[in-house]
């Protein structure tokens, strides 16, 4: 076992709300389950922030919380008085961020010391971030800046495959499946295209694929999905 | 360590010194390859809080898309309207920083340049590549009319195409075909 030495040793929190829809509030609670256990690196959540060496503030900082705020972190012995953004809402306002009553972000309004991205931000992440504020990890992320020099590589359009053909079925199975299975399902479609030298091959090949899977729910897909790409085949060479 | 309860006394995940690997079907930092983005756009007109936007640099012909993970909610509409399945979801979560300019990615793409005039336009140079193959099974007559309207500029584009079709110059077709 890794001995700790923290910077820091136990920060002292106080939850506060500034607005949040109770999602980020949850997780902080969630942190201090047995599961996740905050309390062993020493952070305590403490009732009042007269006691608190940092403050957890999750949700878009509005109009009405803002003075809530503002009191609470006078209310802060002044010394060490980290403040932690958690969430989305918290770092730049979130999918509020254009909203009349809301200030959009803690920053705004405090100096924040960490920002823990999320929506809601998971436990882990939640403890990640903590951690980096004792000293015991490291930030992961940096700012990153790629400049395209070289133009789009081809697709490998051969036989059947054309890019319409391609954008179609995309669209088709973005509708069907949803964009999480979508990539695979796609891939393979692309490949049996690409393969066959005529559309009976092309339904052929499709239906052998949905017989040769074992999932149903794939197997529907791949009937479906040779109907609908012969259809198109069909259509095209006709015009 | 694993999410399923152990059947020890000890139930807490050492998380920060130990990794605890997360879910494979978890929503977490949206990642945009750079090789694969043509700069359409669509991932902009998507996100719902407008974590991802573009900015159009005429003067020096660049294109910059920019994402902002910190207002970024992680609902993955970028993965599903792009159409190049350039924009993904990965599984990273640990995103926690002091500073907030490491939460921003660039990419720049370059514009595409006009045949005739040679000043940038409003498109990349890979967009046009892609629409370029897409008219590829038009007809021939069809094919060559969005060929003129697509590697013009805008100004070009209003004096060539106003004219009528004897009028038109020459210079302008050799330009576009080759």
């Amino acid at each position: 076992m890794r001995r700790l030495r923290p910077k820091l040793r136990s920060v002292w929190v106080f939850h506060v709300d500034a607005g949040a829809c109770n999602g980020c509030d949850i997780e902080v609670l969630d942190v201090l389950t047995p599961f996740y256990d905050v309390e062993r690196f020493g952070i305590k959540l403490v009732p009042t922030p007269r006691q608190a060496d940092a403050l957890l503030v999750t949700g878009s900082v509005n109009r009405q919380a803002v003075i809530g705020l503002k009191r609470v972190y006078e209310a802060m012995p002044p010394k060490p008085r980290i403040v932690v953004a958690i969430g989305s809402c918290a770092i730049a306002g979130g999918i509020f961020y254009d909203s009349l009553s809301v200030y959009g972000g803690v920053d705004k309004v405090l100096p924040v010391h960490l920002y823990i991205p999320g929506c809601p931000p998971r436990p882990e992440a939640i403890l990640f971030g903590l951690g980096q504020l004792l000293g015991i990890v490291n930030k992961k992320v940096r700012a990153e800046e790629y400049i395209v020099k070289e133009p789009i590589k081809d697709r490998g359009y051969r036989g059947l495959f054309t890019e319409r053909i391609y954008k179609d079925v995309r669209y088709f199975l973005t509708k069907y499946v949803g964009y999480y299975d979508r990539d695979e399902i796609l891939e393979n479609v692309c490949e049996v295209l690409r393969e066959s030298r005529s559309i009976e091959e092309v339904e052929h090949r499709l239906i052998a694929k949905a017989s040769s899977v074992r999932d149903p729910r794939l197997r529907e897909v791949y009937l479906v999905l040779s109907g609908f790409v012969v259809e198109q085949l069909r259509g095209r060479s006709r015009t | 360590m694993s999410y399923e309860i152990p059947h020890r006394w000890i139930v807490t995940f050492r998380y920060p010194l130990e990794p605890l690997p997360p879910p494979k079907e978890l929503r977490g930092r949206p990642i945009i390859d750079p090789n694969l983005c043509i700069g359409c756009g669509a991932c902009v007109r998507a996100c719902p809080p407008n974590a991802i936007t573009e900015e159009i640099d005429i003067s020096k012909g660049i294109k910059v898309v920019k994402i902002f993970y910190g207002r970024c909610i992680f609902c993955g509409r970028c993965w599903e309207v792009c159409p190049e399945g350039a924009i993904r979801l990965s599984n990273e979560f640990e995103l926690a920083t002091p500073n907030k300019d490491d939460l921003i990615q660039y990419v720049v793409l370059p514009l595409h340049k006009c045949v005739n005039c040679g000043k940038p336009t409003e498109f990349t140079e890979r967009q046009v590549v892609r629409v370029l193959t897409m008219i590829q099974e038009l007809p021939i007559e069809r094919r060559e009319e969005l060929r003129s309207k697509i590697l013009l500029c805008r100004e070009c584009k209003a004096s060539f195409l106003s004219k009528p079709m004897e009028l038109r110059g020459s210079e302008v077709y050799e330009k576009v075909k080759a």
